[in-house]
């Protein structure tokens, strides 16, 4: 331990310039606030956030070598491009940021499953398939996918070939993009409308509105997931469970290298679902950013921070946030 | 220390303060959206009609029809056989990459777009033109329109209206209506001040001054802002298509995201051969009424 701090100190002075990807979401946007608070005040590092997404900062990060660091990258999405980053030595996957990894599904609204509990499974969903009305096509029902482009797009709409959902009378609705996904729910639920799509936790929809994830009857077939629901050309779909979905801290080669100590930290920097759900659901009720939030994160949940770096820089950090 | 704070660091509003403002107006929209919400979609109801009958009909009629129709269009505007065969090929290009479905979806929704915007636009510019302070009012409001993120309103419309064409209407009309206000008004404002006077010398009255004079006088003009309506409605249909309408923008959404960079542009050169299309052909028309004009003027 002794050994570790004394050698932190000293490569304190080595860590340079690093940028971290902040990205367009609550969950990705408070732990790139506390990477950044954490790498500046306990290693001394001169950490700058830069805007990102997943599909622009993970093809950045392999192809130029920047940002240094992408606090939380849903690795699925872009699986191959990142395996051959690691395989060609530009990226590194430091951990897992969150522990239980993204959950996926399909869901319906909780005041729909309280009026008519069979609607909690895939069965019950298709024999109500009126309730869900589509307002562009009054004679199908609508289920909201998952946005052009997005990976989660291909799982969705194999998932929705194997539900035979199509047959059902549904129409796979293309919302465009996370904010039209969100939305959609939001309308829907301030109403008391009925609801049936994609989404996925942890998220600050699904902690400010009550949701209940539609079972399919089947339990999780991972390998027919990964070689054929997440694949474009999937030809024979089989109905399954989203597996839970890894979450990844990713770094480029440069920085681990050149900050180990850092670049350990990373590795240890992990939140349990529960945890990440109670902080969204505070920066949603107090409308917080990641900088907000992360003040109010290293606060109030040292139990929860204090193992992921060392004593002394523990201290370091503690001291920056009474100057704060 | 305290004292002087304000002179270093601006006096700002108290976080908590500012809190419960950004609180109150949020969950006062929420409420109006609740109460309000189905009431303001029933009177978007029948525009929704039209749009998704115009939609079905363009998508459900035979190609070489629409081809057709399109290029009589055409024709009917520019009397040009080169733009008409232009428009022939480029309609063609488009099928045979397999983007046919898609044209058709965003030529539906901007042609309403277009129209809506002329419709209302027109009216308005007038009404601008005509009053000093109704221009006072309408231009701070037209800059507003042209430069706030379109996130920002389409959000609160989204949770009004839900996803698809209705806010994407919405939306493109708010973004591609200012050029032709505000043209309308330059063009009506730069009418002679001696030709007024001499219609009111043979006796026209107000109405006879505005659509025998005014109007006729100030069209190349407004045709110019149509033109640039119809281009901004056009480049609206990727920001469209962020809250569900269907078209060409949904392509390039998904291309952007994933890096598919010829998907990407054949469906960018699809939306601008679209535009070049709409523009040509207006343009066409405006240039044939000009010099229509031309004539009674040297005559």
């Amino acid at each position: 331990m002794l050994l570790a701090t004394s050698i932190s100190a000293f490569t304190a002075e080595s860590c340079g310039k690093v940028t971290i990807a902040d990205m367009n979401w609550n969950s990705a946007s408070v732990m790139a606030n506390i990477d950044r608070f954490i790498l500046q005040q306990g290693y001394g590092c001169d950490a700058e956030l830069i805007p990102g997404d997943t599909m622009p900062t993970s093809t950045s990060m392999t192809e130029k070598g920047e940002p240094d660091i992408a606090p939380e990258l849903w690795s699925n999405s872009t699986k191959e491009a990142l395996d051959k980053g690691v395989a060609e030595k530009r990226l590194r996957y430091a951990g897992k940021s969150l522990a239980d990894g993204g959950e996926e599904g399909f869901w319906v609204p909780k005041y729909l499953v309280d009026k008519d509990p069979s609607i909690a499974t895939i069965a019950g969903v298709v024999a109500n398939a009126k309730l869900f009305k589509n307002p562009e096509d009054p004679d199908r029902s609508a289920f909201y996918g998952c946005p052009a482009g997005w990976a989660c797009q291909i799982s969705a709409g194999n998932l929705f070939k194997a539900l035979k959902l199509e047959e059902a009378g549904f129409e796979l609705i293309d919302p465009g993009s996370g904010a039209g996904l969100s939305g959609s729910i939001a309308r829907a639920y301030e109403r008391r409308k009925p609801w049936f799509g994609y989404y996925w936790a942890p998220t600050a929809i699904l902690g400010k509105y009550q949701m209940v994830k539609v079972d399919f009857g089947t339990g999780i077939d991972e390998a027919h997931y990964i070689d054929c629901i997440s694949k474009e050309d999937c030809e024979k779909p089989r109905v399954t469970m989203y597996p839970p979905s890894p979450v990844h801290t990713v770094t480029t080669e440069d920085f681990a290298t050149k900050a180990p100590q850092a670049y350990d930290y990373l590795t240890r920097r992990a939140f349990k679902n529960n945890q990440m759900n109670q902080l969204l659901a505070w920066m949603e009720e107090n409308q917080a950013d990641g900088e907000v939030a992360m003040e109010h994160f290293l606060r109030n949940y040292e139990s929860i921070w204090t193992p992921w770096v060392s004593a002394a820089v523990a201290a370091k950090i503690k001291k920056g946030l009474s100057n704060l | 220390m305290a004292e002087a704070s304000w002179l270093t660091k601006f006096p700002q509003m108290d976080h908590s303060q500012l809190l419960s403002i950004r609180k109150t107006l949020d969950s006062a929209y929420r409420d109006f959206s609740r109460s309000y919400g189905d009431a303001i979609e029933a009177f978007f109801d029948p525009l929704l009609y039209f749009l998704v009958w115009l939609e079905k009909l363009l998508l459900s009629s035979p190609w070489w029809a629409v081809i057709l129709a399109v290029t009589a269009l055409a024709y009917a505007a520019s009397r040009s056989w080169k733009l008409s065969l232009g428009v022939v090929a480029a309609f063609l290009a488009i099928g045979y990459f397999g983007m046919w479905d898609n044209t058709m979806r965003t030529m539906s929704i901007i042609t309403v777009c277009t129209l809506i915007s002329i419709v209302l636009g027109i009216p308005i510019g007038i009404l601008m033109a005509r009053s000093d302070r109704a221009r006072s009012v309408i231009t701070p409001v037209l800059d507003v329109m042209q430069t706030m993120p379109a996130f920002v309103y389409l959000i609160p419309v989204v949770m009004l209206l839900g996803i698809g064409k209705i806010p994407g209407v919405i939306a493109v009309v708010i973004y591609a209506i200012p050029p032709v206000i505000r043209l309308t008004n330059l063009g009506i404002r730069l009418v002679d001040r001696e030709v007024l006077e001499a219609a009111v010398a043979y006796g026209a009255n107000g109405w006879q001054r505005l659509f025998g004079v005014q109007l006729p006088l100030a069209m190349p003009t407004i045709m110019a802002g149509i033109n640039q309506t119809i281009m901004m409605a056009l480049a609206m249909v990727v920001i469209a298509s962020m809250i569900g309408v269907k078209g060409l923008g949904q392509p390039v959404l998904k291309s952007i995201t994933n890096q598919y960079f010829t998907m990407g542009l054949f469906n960018g050169l699809a939306i601008v051969a679209l535009a070049i299309i709409f523009d040509r052909v207006s343009q066409a028309y405006a240039k044939r009424s000009q010099r229509h004009m031309e004539g009674i003027k040297s005559a």
